[in-house]
């Protein structure tokens, strides 16, 4: 692409903004690939003494262990992004695969039980429920994993059961109808990417409430606990030494944030390309 | 209706400020003269400028960045066209009277229809409280609303499209305003409606004797009720002459406006439009604007200002040149 | 002047009296709230019970003694089937039983009574400083022409919004609590006005991304107002100014954002969870954790349960005030 295209480009409204974010995002990613691969230390070596502040050879300082926080903080890129992804992409395919299905059914009784039991479900919040799963389930990433399928299926369920209902509804559905495609192919080619392209919106979001949830988790020892090199879990780790060495908990925070909010510059852009804000 | 003067509008023109230094003219020569308790039409397609004049006369040009760019709204003496805030609080809502189009507005949806009312008459002095819901009461008797004790407790989501225009026109005269502006208010609204509020206005008018200016673009709805017409094309006032005189009109766009009725059609007859498109606003071109459509041009239409007001009668102005040629009946093809 | 027209509308047929409306909908929507909250039971139990693993082994470990097993499932009540067990609780419930704590040797209701204040006079404090900032502050954006303003405004919402609020919460303590000493850093007393004092940098902190939000849907909101036509009319009526900020800028504007504070305030009850623990609040949100590390299921199932009825709670009443401020809103 050249230049002056991509300058033009980066002049509509939102397109600048996701740039960034998915500049900042796609770095983030990077880092966490190979500054683990080709790094000196490992996350869980004890390099020196502890607490050390960032210098050279410890760029990000070192723990109360002794251990090397720019290579934990890495480290924990995948673990973080990882563990989120899986827990917004399993939800999203369960949740929009049984959505279209309540959307295009013809069982009213079966669609009114699932769906109030979906509101149900949405009721609580999404904290509350995974903490509360966790004491059957015992803390530990896996856990997560395992409720986030569980429960936060029901939220995409809800949207795309919602526009699954719109898009059956639509005029061109039912002229492909009476033109005689098959049912199946109708519900291919036309409404489930329609109604995906509103669940696919929604993951994205759904992706930074994910890793906040799961950091969240971590911070309360409910989710990925010592000596894991997590970003939830490090920032509780360090946060009784937070007054005389804040790096511990500070850089850790850091890249939390800033994969957050690059995941957001992403909505925000894309918000603003479809004008709404 | 007398023959006193009340609003004289000369050469006014209206712009826009697009950015800090682009401006743009909406309204380049609007003229026109309205007589206490006279109904006065005013016609035009969209693009024609004739919302921004209104918005001339009740002051909220300055909310979309517009703003009088030349000549005189004189009412009653007073220059709105130079009118502070002050003189604006002082006129807006007790002198001049603004009825809203049906389609896009209406009453404050989150206020009861007696609130509203009662809005409006805390501007006057002379009411208390108890008067003040007297008058309410008597207002809605005034536009035909039936069970008014029912309908001032109810939000505008309750009634119809017709009796929330209503309840505008209330609003419209509650303090007796010597003039009212109708802005297109019965657009979307069903036939019979339409012609009741039409009659609406005209009781109004006779009983109070008010001048009401009433916008529309359905030249046979404004030719049965009003007294005399304006018409507006392209950020100009064309022609002004009373509603009987339709048929002697002096000029080719009013000519062209009153042929192409679709009532006038004969059955299975053909419809008579007008060619071309009205002129984009700011890509007016040279000479009298409507040079492209017009059935009448002449090289002297071609260049030049757009024509001003040529007097022909006391009642009667037109802006074409060449109206000497225009022959007498407009009723024949 | 009086004669009455034709064909009068909808008034005729829906002679109403508006309070006896009000006052249906909500009677309708209220019994419509129990009947979710009572899904919400359901739901609360099943889930709970859906989830892989033996809570009497979770507890005792896996390799005790089978007797005591048996003994630790009677006491947890799942020696009888999944229905009965069902019953047992809603029988409880409806008592205001919500069974014995594990842990403490205390009632759960107990428990939840002495917690759960705690927990709303935060969400409170934060929900009235957000409100309270992020209503001038849509306000100011709304009415700005400055374009510059709107950027800064959008931009720095959407960064606030992504923002952890744990991480944000150990910051805003290193610099009150530790360099300032503005906040204390531990402790709570439950007699207002002193507890304010311990919640005013919680409720701050949630207030970061409570605003971002709110002032948002704020700002979107009274733009889409300020474009209506009755707006204009309202100019022309000349109106007091407060009058016209209240009744025709901002109460056509509030019942979206309304809406969402109570959808909002749903999911805080989750966030403050961290919350409490970061500031070492006693409110319901730590109880939970505690039940979780020592697996007192008898209280992790009545505060989940808790929480799903208080969400309901709060979307009746945001409806209900949405309804209440504007009557356009579907009730």
């Amino acid at each position: 692409m050249s230049i002056k295209k991509f300058r033009r480009w980066m002049d509509e409204p939102g397109n600048s903004v996701i740039f960034t974010g998915s500049t900042m995002f796609i770095l983030i990613v990077l880092a966490g690939i190979f500054i683990p691969f080709f790094y000196r230390f490992g996350p869980y070596d004890f390099v020196g003494d502890p607490l050390q502040s960032p210098s050279l050879e410890f760029l990000f300082g070192t723990d109360q262990l002794g251990r090397d926080v720019f290579s934990r903080t890495f480290h924990a890129v995948y673990l973080d992004l990882g563990v989120a992804f899986l827990g917004v992409a399993i939800p999203f395919a369960i949740g929009t695969v049984i959505g279209i299905i309540l959307g295009i059914s013809k069982n009213k009784r079966l669609v009114a039980l699932i769906s109030s039991i979906i509101d149900g479900i949405n009721a609580f919040p999404l904290l509350i429920l995974a903490a509360a799963l966790i004491a059957f389930l015992g803390p530990g990433l896996g856990s997560v994993i395992i409720i986030l399928s569980l429960t936060n299926w029901a939220r995409y369920a809800r949207i795309a059961r919602t526009r699954a209902v719109v898009v059956s509804q639509q005029n061109y559905i039912e002229a492909a109808y009476t033109l005689g495609y098959p049912k199946r192919r109708i519900i291919r080619k036309h409404i489930a990417p329609n109604v995906s392209s509103e669940t696919i919106a929604y993951a994205l979001s759904d992706f930074i409430l994910v890793i906040l949830l799961v950091a969240g988790l971590s911070f309360l020892g409910l989710a990925a606990t010592p000596p894991t090199a997590e970003w939830g879990a490090m920032i509780s780790e360090g946060r009784a030494y937070i007054q005389g060495s804040p790096w511990v908990t500070l850089f850790p925070g850091a890249a939390l944030c800033w994969a957050a909010i690059s995941l957001a510059f992403i909505v925000e852009g894309l918000n603003r390309r479809e004008g709404k804000i | 209706m007398t023959n006193e003067l009340l609003v004289d509008i000369d050469s006014v023109q209206v712009s826009v400020k697009l950015s800090r230094t682009r401006r743009l003219q909406i309204v380049d020569y609007a003229s026109m003269q309205i007589r206490r308790g006279e109904m006065m039409g005013l016609i035009g397609e969209s693009g024609s400028g004739k919302t921004m004049l209104c918005r001339g006369f009740i002051g909220t040009l300055e909310r979309r960045d517009a703003y009088i760019s030349g000549g005189k709204i004189l009412f009653d003496g007073i220059d709105l066209a130079k009118a502070k805030s002050e003189t604006w609080r002082a006129i807006r809502g007790k002198r001049i009277g603004y009825v809203p189009q049906s389609a896009l507005a209406g009453p404050n949806p989150v206020l009861t229809i007696e609130a509203q009312l009662l809005e409006t008459l805390k501007n006057d002095p002379k009411l208390d409280r108890q008067a003040a819901r007297k008058r309410a009461m008597e207002l809605l008797d005034i536009v035909q609303i039936r069970r008014p004790d029912i309908v001032m407790k109810q939000y505008p989501n309750q009634l119809s499209g017709g009796m929330k225009q209503r309840v505008m026109i209330a609003c419209a005269i509650a303090l007796q305003p010597e003039l009212i502006v109708a802005d297109e208010p019965t657009t979307g609204l069903d036939v019979t409606v339409q012609a009741e509020i039409m009659k609406l206005l005209k009781d109004i008018r006779s009983e109070f004797n008010t001048s009401i200016v009433l916008v529309s673009h359905d030249l046979p709805l404004i030719n049965d009720v009003c007294d005399r017409i304006t018409v507006m094309h392209a950020g100009a006032t064309i022609e002004t002459l009373p509603s009987s005189e339709i048929e002697n009109s002096k000029h080719p766009y009013t000519i062209a406006l009153y042929k192409s009725r679709i009532d006038l059609a004969p059955p299975r007859g053909e419809l008579i439009t007008i060619k071309g498109q009205p002129p984009a606003v700011g890509g007016w071109q040279e000479g009298c604007r409507f040079n492209q459509r017009c059935d009448f041009v002449t090289d002297a239409c071609l260049v030049g200002p757009h024509p001003k007001y040529i007097q022909l009668s006391q009642d009667h102005q037109t802006a074409c040149i060449n109206h000497a040629s225009i022959s007498d009946k407009v009723g024949s093809r | 002047m009086t004669q009455s027209t034709g064909k009068q509308d909808k008034t005729e047929q829906t002679a109403v009296d508006n309070r006896k409306v009000f006052a249906y909908k909500v009677g309708i929507r209220f019994i419509r709230s129990i009947a979710v909250a009572f899904w919400v039971t359901v739901i609360a139990f099943t889930l709970i019970r859906l989830v892989p693993g033996d809570p009497a082994s979770n507890r005792l470990g896996v390799d005790a003694d089978p007797a005591a097993l048996e003994a630790m499932r009677k006491q947890l009540g799942l020696d009888v089937p999944p229905i009965q067990q069902f019953i047992n609780f809603f029988q409880g419930l409806i008592q205001g039983d919500l069974g014995t704590s594990l842990q403490f040797d205390r009632e759960v209701s107990d428990i939840v009574f002495s917690a759960l204040p705690v927990t709303l006079w935060l969400i409170a404090l934060s929900v009235l400083i957000s409100l309270i900032i992020a209503i001038p502050l849509a306000l100011f954006v709304a009415t700005s022409k400055s374009v510059l303003v709107a950027y800064i405004f959008r931009s720095s919402t959407a960064v606030a919004i992504a923002l952890p609020n744990f991480f944000i919460a150990l910051i805003l303590i290193l610099i009150f609590s530790i360099r300032f000493q503005w906040a204390p850093l531990l402790g709570y007393t439950p007699e207002f006005p002193g507890n304010l004092e311990y919640l005013w940098l919680p409720a701050v902190v949630n207030a970061t991304t409570l605003v971002s939000i709110l002032s948002r849907v704020l700002y979107s909101s009274i733009g889409d107002t300020l474009r209506e036509e009755f707006v204009e009319t309202g100019i022309i009526r000349g109106i007091g100014r407060f009058r016209f900020l209240w009744y025709y800028i901002l109460k056509p504007s509030l019942a979206p954002t309304v809406v969402l504070l109570s959808y909002i305030m749903g999911v805080m009850l989750g966030t403050t969870v961290i919350m409490e623990a970061v500031f070492s609040l006693p409110g319901i949100g730590t109880e939970l954790i505690s039940a979780v590390f020592n697996r007192d299921y008898p209280t992790v199932q009545a505060i989940v349960f808790i929480f799903g009825v208080i969400v309901v709670f709060f979307s009746f009443f945001g409806d209900l005030m949405a309804y209440w401020l504007d009557r356009r809103v579907k009730f």
